[in-house]
């Protein structure tokens, strides 16, 4: 019960977030898969693309994945498992509370990661996807 | 008959490895937040033990005590310098019975280029030493965390050449390409697959003769097909490895050549609570020029498993299994080879039902545990079990397993 609350609170009020250094205000479904799928690197203006997520029981990163992504949180782990423990990719990185995902893509150039609206301020753009 | 390993120094302490390396994995991992931007250190561990009614598994798993001769232990680093150059190398110690004493060696370790890089696509070039790219499991076979089940399906991913199949050195080319349609991505490959010690030799020949296998050129190719974001994937696999044998001194066996080449259909469905997958292989194998009669062999083999794992909360998960192997598909109940050999038919068979238990206490963490009911000993390992007359057909086998990763 809780936890449908909770996933209902996060599935209402989130964004995808940039850092401000990014030029995309938009992006097309199949890109954001490929970048949370950690198998594109860069943006268009060739910078790093630096992916920052929750941890895979937290109920945003399971709305994020499921509404936005269109995938399960146990799919988007076996992807990133097969691409570290093969060497032909790497993680995400793991942020451990929504205050810590606004300061990592606030101060890391070429960061994205995904926010409540309520935690959000200037220090960082909101992405829509097309 | 799985890997011996590399013919190193003495064999430490096992009680040194089991503290020492996890305290190094422990301490890279307190580390690892103060680490450069684009280098990142992962690694694994775990610990299993095994308890079979007859029948050696990874040790003595047939003895009252069981065995808990089943470790693996894995670190590695990746680093990109550039958006489009990676570094990435693994170093693995791998305990499972006699075959796989737990020396520490490079899994991996290659230069990845990706020299062209879209929205809708990419292709590249790796330049080392690569997983072989085998069905859905073989990238990544020693990480519990990536396994449906504490042993794979043996019908598939046997250890018989464990060391040929896991790895090689070479070149692959790899591409992939995104639309509405699904994902396609493919990774092909020319290398020099591993050929140490008399693994090789016992495995295709029975027992280590004088000579000894060289490789040769040999070829790897996967396809990837994932539909609606992964719900479903098919793969297509298949390679050719190609092995010469230089005799030795008083050698009974003439300069030969084996060509192994299998082939694997897999697919799987990925649904929020189950998944659905299966794989089907068929092996060519042929040997030519021996000169001894009962080693020119050419036959194939055939092998399959449909699985179901259903995930009760996102902590527990339950999996089911059933696994084939046919040693010789033309001979699938074993009755030719065991006229021919005088040797009991089980030899060249199994079927093993599978049913197991996956407890995530922490994302880092978790504990399984699983229950084989086999029908055959074609997968054992020859090592575990020295003496074949022992070697009984019907027989059971549980285990349990402790993995941590970060």
């Amino acid at each position: 019960m809780l936890y449908a609350i909770s996933m209902a609170r996060a599935t209402d009020q989130y964004e995808i977030i940039t850092h401000t250094g990014v030029n995309e205000k938009t992006l097309s479904k199949g890109s954001l898969r490929a970048i949370f799928g950690m198998r594109l690197h860069t943006w268009p203006d060739g910078t790093a693309i630096r992916v920052f997520v929750m941890p895979d029981d937290a109920p945003l990163h399971t709305a994020f994945s499921k509404e936005k992504l269109n995938v399960f949180p146990y799919q988007l782990r076996s992807a990133w498992d097969r691409l570290v423990f093969s060497g032909t990719g790497q993680a995400p990185y793991t942020v451990a509370s929504p205050e810590e995902m606004l300061a990592r893509v606030a101060s890391t150039p070429g960061a994205i990661g995904y926010l409540n609206k309520s935690m959000m301020d200037g220090r960082v753009n909101v992405l829509h996807i097309k | 008959m799985y890997s011996i390993s590399n013919s190193g120094p003495a064999r430490s302490p096992w009680i040194v490895r089991l503290v020492v390396v996890p305290a190094f994995l422990w301490s890279f991992a307190a580390q690892a937040e103060k680490l450069p931007q684009n280098l990142q250190i992962h690694g694994f561990a775990s610990q299993g033990w095994l308890k079979s009614s007859e029948n050696n598994v990874f040790g003595k798993s047939a003895s009252d005590s069981g065995s808990f001769d089943f470790r693996e232990l894995g670190l590695n680093a990746s680093m990109r310098p550039l958006t489009n150059l990676q570094f990435s190398a693994q170093m693995l110690s791998r305990t499972a019975g006699e075959g796989s004493p737990g020396n520490i060696r490079l899994d991996y370790g290659f230069i990845d280029y990706t020299f062209l890089s879209g929205e809708t696509s990419q292709l590249g070039i790796r330049l080392g030493r690569m997983k072989n790219p085998l069905g859905f499991y073989n990238d990544t076979r020693d990480v519990p965390f990536t396994r449906p089940s504490i042993l794979l399906p043996q019908s598939i991913y046997f250890d018989r050449t464990r060391k040929l199949a896991i790895a090689a050195d070479g070149a692959h080319l790899y591409g992939e390409h995104r639309s509405s349609m699904g994902v396609i991505s493919f990774q092909l490959g020319a290398a020099r697959p591993l050929v140490r010690g008399a693994e090789t030799e016992v495995a295709f020949l029975g027992h280590d003769f004088p000579g000894h296998f060289t490789p040769k050129v040999s070829y790897i190719g996967r396809v990837i097909y994932e539909l609606d974001e992964g719900k479903l994937r098919f793969a297509l696999s298949g390679s050719q490895l190609n092995l010469g044998y230089n005799p030795g001194a008083a050698d009974i066996i003439q300069a030969a050549t084996i060509r192994f080449t299998p082939l694997i259909f897999s697919a799987q469905y990925n649904a929020e609570r189950w998944s659905l997958t299966a794989e089907y292989a068929r092996r060519h194998l042929e040997y030519k020029n021996f000169g001894v009669a009962p080693l020119n062999l050419d036959f194939t083999g055939e092998s399959y498993y449909l699985q179901g794992a259903y995930r009760i909360t996102p902590e527990w998960e339950a999996m089911v299994r059933y696994d084939v192997l046919h040693i010789d598909s033309d001979d699938r109940d074993g009755k030719k080879w065991a006229s021919a050999n005088g040797r009991p038919a089980h030899n060249r068979f199994a079927k093993d039902i599978t049913v197991g238990l996956r407890w995530n206490i922490t994302p880092s963490f978790m504990l399984r545990a699983e229950y084989h009911r086999v029908n055959g000993t074609a997968w054992l390992s020859t090592l575990d079990n020295s003496n074949p007359a022992d070697r009984s057909q019907h027989w059971d086998l549980f285990s349990i397993l402790g993995s941590y990763r970060f």
